[in-house]
């Protein structure tokens, strides 16, 4: 009851009577273009909206699929938020059908990290091994065809504990669950290249941001999240500092989610302080404060804008300082989504899907043969990892890299 | 952040303006609410479709601006609206490209049965001009309800024929879907064999607008050898994947010359200083970002596009509030019959020779703002047939202008 009431206020305006109709949405939804189950972002958002009463229950069981990527939104001239209208209609169907065991397990990876980190010895091989995965896969349904994310020990958080730069300049850091536990080099690497800007990064306590849930349409347990991280992140700020996060998932999250989706008292302000970190770096290039002594790289790299990158309104920025570089080849990426949506493209039931969104970018890839593909995003660099068995790198650690003193 | 230009709009006009700020070496930033009519409508770019067919286009357009001196055209002359177009297709050198055929207008079947005029035709197209005499096919796929392929064959004597597709089981497919499609080898392979074995003696054979996104060229080729006849895209509804196509290349260009791409979030306001604007904020609720620079391109369309908005009474421009000349009241909007003229199409903002806005007087209004494309006054670009034109060769000039500046 509590959670259903605290829903219905934190509902945004519906806004879908601005619809014009026009199709645009439908022409670039990865999901629509790959499979005829979703009738596209028009229809399961403002058309069905208009049958969708409060009291009457959810009848729309496609709307699972929408892999909440956000590309309807950006580019919808009428602006209407079609994206948040799937994610409530998701919401009801799934709270009123009742959510299986695998996704509580697969948004609630945060819970074990630590301890999947001091085990990764053991675990990451069972992770790896097919008998394993074929269990997970019938039991739980989490596609047996998906590799699985490799934990690492020492974890990003106890790594950061050792001697630290200082500096009147300080900046916090969110670095999210995923550097924090699986590719601790992304954590390392934001480290570094803020220290190489003469900035001392702080740590604020700090828990999942919840953007696993919400993208399930568990707006309770996004909430939760939220109501924790909220506070003590805000402390930081409110201590002058600003937030970076390295992971735009995240970002977008604590950036956008927390107020306008959630409601969560204070999150507006955290928001007029939060950056994505290439966004920050780009500022401090603009103001003449960034650190260019970058030595040059002579490799080919394509660069793939994340869903939600986009959705952040910021532009490119982590492709247009990797440009900075000397000798460095750098190229966009022509494609939308990666497909792997989070947890949508573990489970079995949308692992195809998944896979023949990501097909496009894959060839995108192949036609521009990089020799390493970057992105901001941990699930993209899944999924690129996934489709291409390319290196692929998170942009930071390309700049750290370029940062390093010779020799 | 500041930026030398900021162009607002990523229609055509919007994404000409920043290509040839770019070219010009400026540093730009291109801020897009969506993606616009582009993509909705646009296939072929239409410059004067009311030239009939023996005229060459650079003389319609010189006599076309004798008789309209407030006509955005006369503002800048046939000069630079060529200059223009030649800026526009030089950015598809490569097999799918733009060209007229003998200089003026020619006549191109429509996805409604009816033939249009039109100006610059993708190689895709071209093949659709030189019907007559030819036995032919049009070809329309079950589910995808946007094109139907007896009704466009009927008006021509011609054959349809309506493919089933396996892949769309229940029954519905959208232009995205079916132009992704194409671009499977296997697909493309299944469908030409069942055309070859039906198609009766045609020489042509019709599609809808959908050969792919990517390569659409490849396609057609493919295609014409599985087919065994030329093979030419029809365009139809909205939304359209020519006019995606357009985009997408706009949009790969401007990355990789280093324009900074902001597309899905709204201008909320501007600031002025005097008869300057110094910055604009987009709102990502709950942020708004400022962003300032020494010029700004206003390239925001009419009513689709949002550059225009009205209320019950009175129609406005909503992020500088410029006057909007239009009809004295409400009544006046419209025409009494569907296809008559309406005067609402005639709307917009009035300017200065050098696109700057400008009040009844005649004074302008803002010292850095130019304005471009559909959202400039005196135009009719449904009725004349000239929206693309209008907006390839505005776009270019407005920002031309702004940087002499």
């Amino acid at each position: 009851m509590d959670s259903k009431v605290t829903k219905e206020e934190t509902w945004p305006k519906r806004n879908l009577d601005v619809c014009t109709r026009c199709a645009t949405c439908v022409a670039v939804c990865p999901v629509a273009r790959v499979t005829p189950l979703f009738p596209g972002p028009k229809q399961a958002g403002p058309g069905a909206e208009r049958f969708r009463r409060p009291n009457e229950p959810s009848v729309d069981k496609w709307i699972d699929l929408c892999i909440g990527c956000h590309l309807c939104d950006m580019v919808c001239s009428s602006g209407v938020n079609i994206s948040e209208l799937n994610l409530i209609a998701k919401a009801k169907y799934l709270d009123e059908k009742g959510r299986p065991v695998r996704d509580w397990l697969l948004t609630h990876t945060y819970l074990f990290g630590r301890l999947a980190s001091l085990l990764s010895p053991i675990l990451n091989p069972l992770l790896q091994n097919s008998v394993v995965k074929w269990i997970l896969d019938s039991v739980l349904s989490i596609d047996q065809r998906r590799q699985l994310p490799r934990y690492q020990s020492p974890t990003f958080r106890q790594w950061f504990r050792g001697d630290r730069f200082e500096s009147d300049k300080k900046v916090a850091y969110f670095y999210g669950c995923y550097a924090n536990t699986n590719e601790v080099d992304v954590g390392k690497a934001t480290v570094q290249v803020l220290e190489a800007n003469g900035f001392e990064v702080v740590l604020p306590p700090q828990k999942c941001c919840g953007i696993p849930m919400l993208g399930n349409g568990d707006f309770k347990e996004a909430r939760r999240m939220g109501l924790w991280n909220v506070p003590s992140l805000s402390k930081a700020v409110s201590s002058g500092l600003e937030l970076v996060f390295s992971s735009t998932s995240c970002g977008h999250m604590i950036k956008h989610e927390y107020s306008h989706l959630l409601e969560i008292p204070g999150a507006e302000k955290l928001a007029q302080h939060t950056f994505d970190l290439f966004e920050f770096l780009r500022n401090l290039n603009g103001s003449g404060n960034f650190n260019t002594h970058f030595k040059p790289i002579s490799k080919k790299l394509a660069y793939f804008a994340p869903c939600h990158l986009r959705s952040l309104g910021i532009g490119f920025p982590a492709f247009e300082i990797l440009r900075l570089i000397p000798q460095l080849e750098i190229d966009f990426i022509d494609a939308d989504c990666c497909g792997l949506g989070g947890t949508f493209g573990f489970k079995k039931e949308k692992y195809d899907i998944s896979q023949e969104i990501g097909k496009d970018l894959a060839e995108a890839v192949a036609r521009l043969k990089p020799e390493i593909v970057l992105s901001d995003c941990e699930g993209c660099r899944m999924q690129i990892r996934h489709l291409t068995g390319l290196e692929v790198l998170h942009p930071v650690q390309v700049l750290r890299d370029a940062l390093e003193k010779e020799g | 952040m500041h930026y030398d230009i900021i162009i607002i709009g990523m229609g055509l006009a919007g994404l000409m303006a920043a290509k040839t700020a770019i070219e010009a070496g400026q540093r730009v930033l291109i801020i897009g609410k969506g993606m616009g009519s582009l993509c909705l409508f646009s296939s072929t770019i239409d410059v004067l479709g009311t030239l009939t067919a023996p005229m060459k286009m650079k003389n319609g357009l010189s006599q076309w601006i004798q008789h309209h001196p407030r006509h955005p055209y006369s503002n800048m002359g046939v000069e630079k609206i060529v200059e223009a177009l030649s800026s526009f297709t030089a950015l598809f050198p490569s097999s799918y490209s733009f060209r007229s055929i003998n200089d003026g207008n020619c006549l191109m079947l429509t996805g409604a049965g009816t033939l249009r005029p039109t100006y610059l035709i993708p190689t895709t197209m071209l093949a659709g001009n030189m019907l007559e005499g030819r036995q032919g096919l049009v070809v329309g796929f079950k589910g995808y309800k946007d094109f139907y392929a007896h009704y466009v064959a009927a008006p021509l004597k011609c054959q349809g024929m309506t493919l089933s597709l396996p892949e769309s089981p229940r029954e519905e497919m959208t232009a995205a879907a079916v132009s992704r499609l194409m671009e499977k080898q296997p697909f493309r392979e299944r469908i030409g064999k069942q055309i070859r074995e039906r198609k009766n003696g045609a020489t042509w054979v019709g599609f809808p607008a959908i050969l792919g996104l990517h390569d659409p060229i490849h396609v057609k080729k493919d295609l014409e050898d599985a087919i065994g006849a030329e093979i030419f895209e029809i365009s139809t509804l909205p939304p359209s994947i020519p006019g995606q196509r357009i985009f997408a290349r706009f949009k790969e260009y401007l990355i990789q010359k280093g324009a900074t791409w902001l597309l899905g979030h709204s201008i909320s306001q501007a600031s002025l200083n005097g008869k300057r604007c110094e910055m604009v904020f987009v709102s990502n609720p709950p942020v708004l970002t400022s962003y300032s620079a020494d010029r700004f391109v206003l390239a925001t369309g009419r009513f689709v596009g949002g550059g225009l908005a009205a209320t019950q009474e009175k129609i406005f421009e909503p992020i500088f509030n410029l006057p909007v000349c239009q009809p004295a009241s409400r009544e006046h909007w419209f025409g009494k019959t569907f296809f008559a003229n309406h005067p609402i199409h005639q709307v917009g903002i009035q300017t200065d020779p050098c696109f700057r806005p400008i009040d009844d007087k005649g004074d302008v209004l803002l010292e850095n703002v130019w304005l471009a494309g559909s959202i400039l006054a005196h135009h009719d670009s449904i009725g004349e047939k000239s929206r693309e034109g209008i907006e390839i060769a505005t776009g270019y000039m407005a920002a031309k202008r702004a940087l002499e500046k």
